[in-house]
C-alpha cells in the first residue's frame, strides 16, 4: 500500500498549479516552435502571388496539391530515394563503428586522451578546406557522382559524432553491471553487447537519430560531390531556388515529404528513447 | 590441451578487444581524412589563384597567415561568430534544458509533443533558410504582421538593420537546433538510474536539491558534449547566412563560415581559404580542449 | 494571335532545319553530350528540342541542373580538376573573363565560320560585352539581362498626382529621366498609411522606390547611376580602379537619398522581394529585369496589370540631352568547355538554340529567358503573356532601348571579388558606417589589392584588350 502510493506520488505530484503551469508551458513553447512549421506547409499549398503579399496569407485559397506533385517530378523523388540510401547506409555504418570504438575509449581508454581528441578534431575541419580535397581523391578513386563518395564522407563526419556522444554515455554507465556479466563468463563483447548496449539505448537512439539527419540535411558535398547520377534532396530543394524564379511552394512541399522519412524514424525510436522508469532495474 | 589453447586464444582475443573495437574507426577515419588534412594544410602555406587561372600553387610561406592579422573583415566575422556561438547556443542550451526537464517526467501523449518539438531540427536547413526569410520579410512577413497586430510598433527590420541582422539569424538557428538539445539532455536524464532519486527521497532531499546535486551533475557530460558539438557544428553555419542575409548588410552578419566560403568557392583564392580554415580548426580546437578539460575535472567525482 | 505564333514558330523551325538540311543526320551515331546549367525553368528548351537534336545531330543531352547562386563554383571546380564532364555549360556572363581567360572554353570563331550564330542581330552591347572575350567568340547568347524602369503608368497619368507633382516640383510629372528627378520622383510618391494616393487612403506603406539591396547584385542599381555619370572600372592605362571617381562618389549619394524612399528592408531585398513591392503595387517605380515586365501582365502574379510602364534607365543630361546606361546583371550564355569530346555537335545545339528557337524561348511565359536579338525586339506578337499586342510593342521598345544604353558587369577575371568588395563597401556607405567617399576609396583600395594579387600586368592586358573590342563596336568612349 505505502510502496504504490509513494510512486504514485513519484509520477505525478499532485501539485495542481505545478502540472497546469507545465502544461501551459508546454503548449507556448509548442506554439512558438510549431508556428513557422505551420507556415511552411500553408506555404506548400499557397499559388503565385500569396507568397508575399499583405496581410500575410495563413490558409492559402485552396489545397492545391499540385505542387507536391510538381515538387516531385522536378526531382523530389529521386532525391528523397537517393538521400534515403546515403543516410541509412552511413548511420548504420557510422553507429557500428562508433558503438565499437566508443565502448573501447569510454571504458578502457585506449590511447588516452589524444586518440579520442584526434577522432573528435576530425569532425571539426571546416568543409571548405575538405572539399576541394576529397573532389579530387574521389576522382582519382572515380567515384564521383556516386554513392559511395557520399556515405564516406558522411561517415568521416558522423564517426566522431557517434562516438563522442557514444563514449559520454558509456562513461556514465555504473561499471558494476559489466563487471558482474564478466563473472558470470560473459566475455568482454558479450558485456559490450548484451549489457552496455542495451542499457545506453536512449543513447543510442539520439545518436542514430542525429547520423541520419545530418546525413539527410547536408548540402555543400552533397552539391560539389554529385552531378546528376546521384541527387540528394537538398540540392534538389536548392535547384527550385531560381535567380529569377523561387519555386517557394515546392521548396515548401519537398521539405515537408523529405521529414516524413525522419518524422517516422523519430516516432519508431521514441519507444527506446524514453524508456520510463524500468531502466535503472535492469539486472545481469 | 585444446580447452588450454582454446583457453589461450580467448583470453588474448580477450586483451586485444579494446584496441579491436577501436580499430575499424581509426582505419576508416585515417583512410580518407588523411589526404584531404595534409592537402589543406600544404595549401594553406601556397598562393592559389584560381580566379586568376593560377595553374599550379607556388609556395608562399606563412604569407597567408600574416595576411590574415591585417584582415578586418576576418576580424568582424570572428566577432559575429563569437556571438552566435554565445548567444546562440546559449539559447538552445537553456531552452533545451528547460524542456527535457518538462518532459522527464511521463505523461499522456508524451510520446507525440517530444516528436512535435522534433520537427524544426528534421527539416532540410535550405528551407529552414527560405522559410524564415518569408518571415522575416518587413512588408510581408507573419512576423511583423503578428507584431503590428498586437500593437508593438510597427514592425522591425529584421534583415535590413545592421543591428538586428545576426540576432535574426540566431533566431532561425535555435529555432533550428534547440530540439538537439533537448533530445540529448532529455536521453541523459532518463539514463540517470532511479536509485539515486529514490535515495534522495529517503534523505528527505527537495526538488531543486535532487536538480543541482544529482540531475546536473549526473549530466555533466552530456552536457558538455552536446554543447561542444552544437559549438563545433555552428562554426559550420552557412546555409542560413547565404539564404537570409549573405553576410549583409555591409558585412554584419558574415561569420568566419561564409567568409571562409567566399574565399574559397566565390573568389577561388585556395591557399588564404585554407589558411582560414585552419585558424578556424585551431579555435575550435582551443574550445574544446577548455571543454573537456572541465569536463576531466569532474571526472573521479 | 496564337495562330501567329504557331505559324511563326513552325515557320522558324522549317528554316531551321533548311539552314541545318545540309548536316543532316542520316546514318549519324547518337552522341550523349552533357549540359550544365541553373536548374529551373531556363533548361526547359533543351528537353522541348531534344527529338529535334536527336532526330538532327545524333545528339542525345544529359541535363544537369544546379541551383542558381552555385553555378559558378560547380563548373570552375570541375574545369579545374579538367574533369571534362561538360559538354554545354550555360555560364553567366561576368565569368566569361575567368573562364576564358584561364582557357576553359572553347574559341567559337572557327565553328561560327561554318555555322553563323547571326551575331549581327544581337543588341551591340550584349554582343561585345558578353559573348566575346579578347576580341574571340566564347559563347552565344542564349538569357538577355538588362535593366530598366518600370513605373506605375496609371498613377503617372493621375489628374490629381500629376497637378499636385507640378505645384511641388515646378515641372511635368513623367518617367524620371535623370537621377535627380528620380529622387524628387521617388520622395513625391512616398506616402505613411493614412495619406492619400491619387484619391484612396492607404493602408499601408506606400514607397517611391526600392532596389536590389543584397550583396551579390547590389552594385548594378549603383552602377547605373555610375555609368551615366562616366563612370570606368578602371584607368586602362594604369590599370587603377576608377570607381572611387566624383561619378563613383556622386552616385553612391544618389542613392543613399535615395534610401529614405525606400522599405526599411531594402538592404535585404533579392529578386522576390524586389518583383513582389513593385507587383503588389506598393511601390511607384523600381529598377529591374526584363522578366519582371512579363510576370506583371499576369494576373495571378501582379496586382497591376495593364497599369505597368516601362521606361529607359534614368541618366544625366550632357549637351541638352540624356546619357543613360543600364547595367546588364546576371543573364547566361552557352559556351562550350576546350576539352569536349564532341565539340561541334555541341556548337551545332548551342547554335539552334541561340538562333533558331530564341524568339520561340524568350517570349514564352515558361522559362525566364529574356529577348536579346533586334529580332526579338520586332516580333511582339510572339509576347503572348501581355493583353494587347501594344502592350507587348511598349515593353520590347523599352527593353531595347535599355540594352543599346548596356553597360557591362566587370567581365574579367576576378570579377566575383570585385564586386564583393565593392558590394560591401557600398552597403556600408548605405548604412552609415562610412562616408560615400570613404566607402569607395576603401573599395578602390580593394580593387588594387585584388589586381596586385592576380597580376597587374596580365589584368591590364586583358582589360585593354577588352576596351579595344567594345570601343570598336562604338560602346565605348
Amino acid at each position: 500500500m505505502e510502496n504504490r502510493r509513494l510512486r504514485a506520488r513519484r509520477l505525478f505530484r499532485p501539485n495542481d498549479y505545478l502540472v497546469i503551469f507545465v502544461f501551459v508551458v508546454i503548449a507556448l513553447l509548442l506554439i512558438l516552435f510549431l508556428s513557422p512549421i505551420f507556415w511552411m506547409l500553408s506555404t506548400a499549398f499557397k499559388d503565385k502571388g500569396e507568397y508575399f503579399t499583405y496581410p500575410p496569407v495563413y490558409l492559402p485559397k485552396k489545397l492545391d496539391f499540385s505542387h507536391f506533385f510538381n515538387g516531385l517530378k522536378l526531382g523530389g523523388a529521386k532525391g528523397i530515394h537517393d538521400t534515403l540510401i546515403v543516410a541509412a547506409s552511413t548511420t548504420a555504418l557510422s553507429m557500428i563503428i562508433g558503438s565499437l570504438a566508443a565502448y573501447s575509449l569510454g571504458r578502457f581508454r585506449i590511447g588516452g586522451k589524444h586518440l579520442a581528441f584526434w577522432i573528435l578534431s576530425i569532425r571539426m575541419m571546416p568543409p571548405v578546406a575538405s572539399v576541394l580535397p576529397l573532389f579530387l581523391f574521389y576522382r582519382f578513386l572515380k567515384i564521383l557522382d556516386t554513392y559511395e563518395a557520399l556515405i564516406i564522407t558522411y561517415t568521416i563526419f558522423n564517426l566522431p559524432f557517434a562516438v563522442w556522444m557514444l563514449k559520454g554515455f558509456f562513461e556514465e554507465l555504473p561499471k558494476s553491471l559489466e563487471e558482474a556479466a564478466l563473472v558470470d563468463g560473459c566475455g568482454r563483447l558479450g558485456a559490450f553487447y548484451k549489457i552496455a548496449l542495451p542499457l545506453i539505448a536512449p543513447g543510442l537512439v539520439a545518436t542514430a537519430l542525429f547520423c541520419f539527419m545530418f546525413s539527410w540535411n547536408e548540402f555543400f558535398f552533397a552539391l560539389i560531390l554529385c552531378r546528376s547520377k546521384i541527387t540528394p534532396v537538398t540540392v534538389v530543394i536548392a535547384g527550385m531556388i531560381g535567380g529569377h524564379e523561387i519555386l517557394w511552394a515546392e521548396i515548401s512541399a519537398v521539405a515537408a515529404m523529405a521529414s516524413i522519412p525522419i518524422i517516422a524514424l523519430a516516432i519508431f525510436l521514441q519507444r527506446y528513447l524514453v524508456r520510463g522508469l524500468t531502466l535503472g532495474a535492469v539486472k545481469g | 590441451m585444446e580447452k588450454n589453447r582454446r583457453a589461450r586464444f580467448s583470453l588474448s582475443i580477450e586483451k586485444r578487444i579494446p584496441v579491436l573495437f577501436v580499430s575499424p574507426c581509426v582505419a576508416v577515419l585515417l583512410a580518407v581524412s588523411i589526404f584531404p588534412f595534409l592537402y589543406s594544410l600544404w595549401l594553406s602555406f601556397n598562393k592559389w589563384e584560381l580566379g586568376m587561372g593560377q595553374r599550379s600553387p607556388t609556395f608562399a610561406w606563412l604569407n597567408n597567415y600574416a595576411h590574415l592579422f591585417t584582415d578586418n573583415r576576418f576580424w568582424d566575422s570572428i566577432e559575429n561568430m563569437a556571438e552566435v556561438l554565445i548567444f546562440g547556443v546559449g539559447a538552445q542550451f537553456l531552452i533545451g534544458l528547460g524542456l527535457a526537464l518538462l518532459l522527464n517526467r511521463p505523461f499522456r501523449g508524451r510520446r507525440w509533443v517530444t516528436t512535435l518539438f522534433l520537427l524544426p531540427m528534421m527539416i532540410c536547413p535550405v528551407v529552414v533558410g527560405c522559410n524564415w526569410k518569408m518571415i522575416y520579410n518587413y512588408s510581408y512577413g507573419p512576423l511583423n504582421h503578428i507584431l503590428r497586430i498586437i500593437g508593438i510598433g510597427e514592425g522591425l527590420n529584421w534583415l535590413g538593420s545592421t543591428h538586428l541582422a545576426l540576432p535574426s539569424i540566431i533566431i532561425a538557428d535555435s529555432w533550428e537546433w534547440m530540439p538537439f538539445m533537448m533530445i540529448v539532455l532529455l536521453a541523459g536524464l532518463q539514463s540517470i538510474p532511479v536509485e539515486l532519486y529514490e535515495a534522495a527521497k529517503v534523505d528527505g532531499a527537495s526538488g531543486w536539491q535532487e536538480f543541482w546535486y544529482i540531475t546536473l551533475p549526473s549530466l555533466k557530460t552530456i552536457i558538455i558534449i552536446a554543447i561542444l558539438i552544437r559549438m563545433m557544428d555552428t562554426f559550420k553555419l552557412f546555409d542560413l547566412v547565404v539564404l537570409l542575409t549573405q553576410g549583409g548588410p555591409a558585412g554584419a552578419s558574415e561569420t568566419i563560415s561564409y567568409y571562409n566560403y567566399l574565399t574559397g568557392f566565390k573568389f577561388f583564392n585556395m591557399g588564404y581559404a585554407a589558411s582560414l580554415a585552419y585558424i578556424q580548426l585551431a579555435v575550435i580546437i582551443v574550445i574544446a580542449t577548455f571543454f573537456l578539460r572541465s569536463l576531466r575535472k569532474g571526472e573521479g567525482g | 494571335m496564337k495562330m501567329a505564333a504557331i505559324k511563326m514558330f513552325i515557320g522558324l523551325v522549317l528554316v531551321g532545319c533548311l539552314i541545318l538540311g545540309g548536316g543532316s543526320s542520316f546514318g549519324q551515331e547518337v552522341v550523349t553530350l552533357t549540359v550544365i546549367g541553373d536548374a529551373g525553368h531556363n533548361l526547359k528548351p533543351f528537353e522541348w528540342y531534344a527529338p529535334i537534336f536527336k532526330e538532327e545531330f545524333g545528339v542525345e543531352l544529359k541535363v544537369i541542373g544546379v541551383p542558381f547562386g552555385e553555378l559558378y563554383e560547380k563548373e570552375k571546380i570541375e574545369f579545374v580538376a579538367q574533369t571534362g564532364a561538360f559538354d554545354i555549360c550555360i555560364v553567366y556572363p561576368k565569368f566569361i573573363g575567368d573562364f576564358a581567360g584561364a582557357g576553359y572554353l572553347l574559341n567559337l570563331d572557327e565553328y561560327a565560320s561554318k555555322l553563323g550564330p547571326r551575331m549581327p542581330d544581337v543588341v551591340p552591347g550584349y554582343r561585345d560585352f558578353y559573348c566575346k572575350f579578347g576580341g574571340k567568340l566564347y559563347a552565344l547568347p542564349y538569357d538577355g539581362d538588362v535593366l530598366s524602369l518600370y513605373y506605375r503608368k496609371d498613377l503617372f497619368e493621375n489628374a490629381e498626382e500629376k497637378a499636385a507633382f507640378k505645384k511641388e516640383f515646378g515641372y511635368e510629372l513623367k518617367a524620371p529621366a535623370t537621377w535627380d528627378e528620380y529622387l524628387d520622383v521617388a520622395k513625391f510618391f512616398n506616402h505613411k498609411p493614412g495619406e492619400k494616393l491619387a484619391g484612396k487612403t492607404l493602408k499601408t506603406p506606400f514607397y517611391g522606390t526600392a532596389f536590389y539591396g543584397q550583396r551579390d547584385q547590389i552594385y548594378a542599381w549603383w552602377g547605373n547611376r555610375f555609368a551615366s555619370m562616366g563612370g570606368i572600372y578602371f584607368n586602362e592605362e594604369t590599370m587603377k580602379p576608377a570607381i572611387n571617381s566624383k561619378a563613383g562618389v556622386d552616385a553612391l549619394e544618389n542613392m543613399k537619398a535615395a534610401l529614405p524612399y525606400c522599405p526599411p528592408d531594402v538592404l535585404a531585398y533579392g529578386y522576390e522581394e524586389l518583383k513582389d513591392i513593385f507587383l503588389n503595387g506598393d511601390a511607384a517605380m523600381v529598377i529591374q529585369w526584363p522578366c519582371v515586365g512579363k510576370k506583371g501582365a499576369d494576373p495571378k502574379q501582379s496586382k497591376i496589370v495593364g497599369k505597368i510602364g516601362l521606361a529607359p534607365v534614368p541618366g544625366i543630361m550632357k549637351e541638352g540631352k540624356v546619357y543613360s546606361r543600364a547595367l546588364m546583371p546576371c543573364g547566361r550564355v552557352l559556351a562550350i568547355p576546350a576539352d569536349s569530346k564532341h565539340p561541334w555537335k555541341a556548337y551545332q545545339v548551342i547554335q539552334w538554340l541561340a538562333v533558331v528557337s530564341s524568339t520561340a524561348d524568350v517570349s514564352t511565359p515558361l522559362t525566364g529567358l529574356d529577348p536579346y536579338r533586334f529580332s526579338h525586339f520586332e516580333t511582339p506578337e510572339a509576347f503572348e503573356m501581355f493583353p494587347t499586342i501594344e502592350d507587348a510593342k511598349v515593353y520590347l521598345a523599352g527593353i531595347k532601348a535599355n540594352m543599346s544604353s548596356g553597360y557591362p558587369e566587370p567581365p574579367i577575371p576576378g570579377s566575383v571579388e570585385y564586386i564583393d568588395a565593392l558590394a560591401v563597401n557600398i552597403t556600408k556607405a548605405l548604412t552609415g558606417e562610412k562616408s560615400s567617399k570613404q566607402a569607395l576609396d576603401d573599395a578602390a583600395k580593394e580593387w588594387e589589392n585584388i589586381t596586385a594579387r592576380f597580376d597587374v600586368e596580365k589584368q591590364r592586358k586583358l582589360y585593354q584588350k577588352l576596351i579595344a573590342g567594345w570601343r570598336a563596336a562604338g560602346l565605348w568612349e
